[in-house]
């Protein structure tokens, strides 16, 4: 009974996690929330377990149990990854804005130094008939 | 008509003057992008006539999102992007225009395999045309060559452009853009010079794993 409470409660805190994701990773956080409904459903009900443990080629409704955690643990794992992927994006809106800014400073310096832009190819010249 | 050429570079000091000076050559406006280099790219970038240089190293993606960025701002009328590391021909540059105009399309994309590409060795060439092979097949685009750094797109092209894979993946997901825009586009072609370092510089298997984890990954979240 202590087990199964302690494990319930994880795997709310997952369920609570992944719906707070939903909006930034839908695709994670069904999954979580489908493995954490599970996992859920078979601690309380390891006879369940047990028939699909077996059905599943597992054995043990425990080991189905601890399967399904690795499987949230994995996709916990890739939930981070995506947010780093997303923070990655952060900082290269701010890398740019930052580049931008100081080439514009610098463009706008120069603007009238033998190094100001060319003269627009004419017609003629970039689109030859 | 303004032309403006954006060239991403990182670590290329020992090449990028003479690239940029090719380009400027032919008239063209040059914006250098340099990816936070380490060697002295960006002092031999002083040919350009814009420098643009990311605080710390983003990817090529980025680095041409940049760019691209840079020349929109500065009233581009039509944007290239052209590899840094010697391998692209600045000829071809006036090819791509040339074909914006007189087939009256958004994107012109430089294609090796409808030109001639001195050198390219076997393994590159499989790469390539298994990765040709996966873009017909995920965006529905009849193109010969899908990881050519060379291409050219109109204002309204570069403006439905927005790269957010900063790294190899960009080629894919530009790609992808085009054809969810429903611009129009026409291959080019285009040679592709190989050399040794440019060869080093290139993509092999390793990074075409990379390239569809980061697809993959993308698709993922928001």
């Amino acid at each position: 009974m202590i087990a199964q409470t302690v494990i319930s409660m994880l795997l709310i805190g997952v369920v609570v996690y992944a719906a707070s994701e939903r909006r930034r990773s839908p695709v994670v956080a069904l999954f979580s929330i489908i493995a954490a409904a599970a996992g859920l459903y078979f601690t309380w009900t390891p006879d369940h377990a047990t028939q699909v443990a077996i059905w599943a080629g597992v054995g043990r409704g425990v080991d189905l149990v601890l399967y399904i955690w690795v499987c949230i643990s994995l996709i916990v794992l890739l939930n981070l990854h995506l947010k780093l992927r997303s923070q990655m994006e952060l900082v290269t809106v701010t890398a740019r804005t930052i580049a931008l800014a100081e080439a514009r400073r610098r463009f706008s310096e120069n603007a009238a130094s033998p190094q100001a832009l060319p003269r627009p190819v004419s017609s003629d010249r970039a689109f030859p008939d | 008509m303004r032309v403006w050429v954006v060239i991403a570079a990182y670590n290329e000091a020992s090449v990028i003057g003479r690239v940029i000076n090719e380009v400027k050559r032919r008239g063209y406006t040059v914006v250098v992008v340099d990816d936070g280099s380490s060697d002295r790219t960006a002092e031999a970038s002083a040919p350009a006539h814009v420098l643009v240089r990311h605080p710390i190293n983003l990817g090529q993606g980025a680095a041409l999102q940049t760019g691209i960025d840079f020349a929109l701002e500065s009233g581009a009328d039509v944007i290239v992007t052209f590899d840094a590391d010697g391998q692209h021909r600045a000829a071809d540059i006036e090819k791509l225009v040339q074909a914006i105009r007189v087939a009256d399309v958004d994107f012109a994309l430089g294609s090796r395999f409808l030109a001639c590409s001195d050198g390219m060795p076997a393994a590159r060439r499989i790469l390539l045309k298994a990765a040709t092979l996966f873009t017909q097949l995920t965006t529905g685009l009849r193109i010969s060559d899908t990881h050519n750094g060379l291409r050219a797109m109109t204002r309204r092209g570069a403006d439905v452009i927005r790269l957010r894979q900063n790294r190899m993946a960009h080629a894919s997901e530009l790609l992808s853009q085009i054809a969810a825009s429903g611009l129009g586009y026409i291959e080019v072609p285009v040679t592709i010079e190989y050399s040794a370092y440019s060869l080093a510089k290139g993509q092999t298997l390793g990074d075409a794993l990379m390239i569809l984890i980061d697809l993959f990954a993308r698709r993922l979240y928001r």
